[in-house]
């Protein structure tokens, strides 16, 4: 994991962090047919987004060779293990609880320029005072909305 | 825009997509590509990018998205200090808009814990086959459309002021490297003495626990 992230920040490699939320709002822009010069922030998004784009295409392909043929993980499923032990077993629920929560998920790494890569591995590698903020208060909420949506008493 | 049009669009602006990347110099087209497909192969065979790992983390259940993610950044700290000490590499710092970090660590936060994915390891998931996290990225999408439509009138004077780049390094001077040592030292230790917990499903516990258990039965 380390040498990746040394490697995509050194001159060899890409001389830039790794970033993993930009692509979304691009794939969007593509995928409603945004014209770029209607709308600043594509205009702002556009070299970091296309980077991401084709970063993330690899991350696919890396994770479908991976999970076939490596891990042996590949399977459509629908409801999480754990969702079903601790949340419930409505496929339904899920379905629903998932679009919403990755709405907020974007939304939430747009407002904030970072998602898990972007601040937390190559930002605080950095010593960034921005992606420890935004670490110290996706990790509270995270501990605080897992105690609060999931059962976790009782049921074991 | 008629069927065709958008068609064309769609086809011009991945045409744009490999060019930007191309000629942009962070690296070809290929090599872009590449990075990608470790950081999917890695995350995959790890099997941090399951459900029961973010949001067991959530729950207080499993620790190893944790443990993982601080001996990788303590690690990178370091090393990366000497990376660009030695001129091979240099700082990309995320400014600090106190407000965006605030608001959207929050949101980003509850997205995170009731998907149980990150916006890198959810293609992963989906790669694997989990129809879920597939719903998540329609969700994303949505997010990302609204956010590009609004941006100037609604979410760029809610990320607030620019507070600049400062970073540990910046602000210590010429104890610079002692502090990138201490904190990068600090955080392998919290990795390692964070205590290890997983939580259990279907597919049984990660690869490295796998292999303790066929040792154990032996």
């Amino acid at each position: 994991m380390s040498l990746l992230l040394l490697f995509t920040f050194s001159t060899f490699g890409a001389d830039r962090p790794i970033g993993a939320s930009t692509y979304v709002p691009y794939y969007a822009g593509i995928l409603f047919g945004m014209n770029p010069e209607d709308y600043t922030y594509l205009r702002e998004i556009e070299k970091a987004g296309a980077w991401e784009g084709v970063m993330l295409l690899g991350v696919f392909v890396g994770g479908l060779i991976t999970s076939i043929f490596i891990t042996k993980s590949f399977r459509f499923s629908v409801l999480p293990d754990a969702w079903k032990r601790y949340k419930n077993s409505s496929v339904k629920s899920r379905l629903i609880w998932s679009f919403f929560s990755g709405f907020l998920l974007i939304t939430g790494a747009r407002l904030a320029g970072g998602c898990t890569s972007g601040h937390f591995l190559s930002g605080m590698s950095q010593t960034a005072f921005s992606s420890m903020i935004f670490g110290g208060v996706v990790l509270v909420t995270l501990l605080i909305t897992g105690k609060l949506f999931y059962n976790t008493r009782g049921s074991k | 825009m008629s069927m065709g049009e958008y068609f064309n669009f769609i086809l011009t602006r991945t045409e744009s997509m490999y060019n930007t990347v191309q000629l942009e110099g962070h690296g070809s087209f290929w090599l872009v590509f590449f990075i990608g497909i470790f950081f999917g192969a890695i995350i995959q065979y790890s099997r941090i990018d399951k459900f029961e790992k973010i949001a067991g983390f959530a729950m207080g259940k499993d620790t190893i998205v944790p443990k993982i993610l601080f001996l990788a950044i303590g690690i990178t700290s370091i090393a990366l200090y000497f990376e660009i000490q030695m001129g091979y590499a240099s700082y990309h710092i995320k400014p600090i808009m106190l407000q965006g970090l605030i608001l959207g660590g929050i949101i980003f936060g509850i997205g995170m814990a009731i998907i149980g994915k990150c916006p890198g390891t959810g293609p992963i998931s989906i790669a694997e086959g989990r129809i879920d996290v597939l719903f998540g990225a329609f969700g994303g999408i949505l997010g990302g459309w609204l956010f590009t439509k609004y941006y100037d009138d609604f979410f760029k004077p809610l990320m607030g002021n620019n507070y600049g780049k400062a970073t540990l390094m910046s602000v210590s001077g010429d104890y610079a490297t002692l502090f990138v040592f201490v904190f990068g030292i600090a955080l392998i230790l919290i990795a390692i003495l964070i205590p290890k917990m997983e939580l259990p499903d279907d597919d049984g516990p990660s690869l490295e626990h796998d292999e303790k258990v066929k040792a154990g039965n032996r």
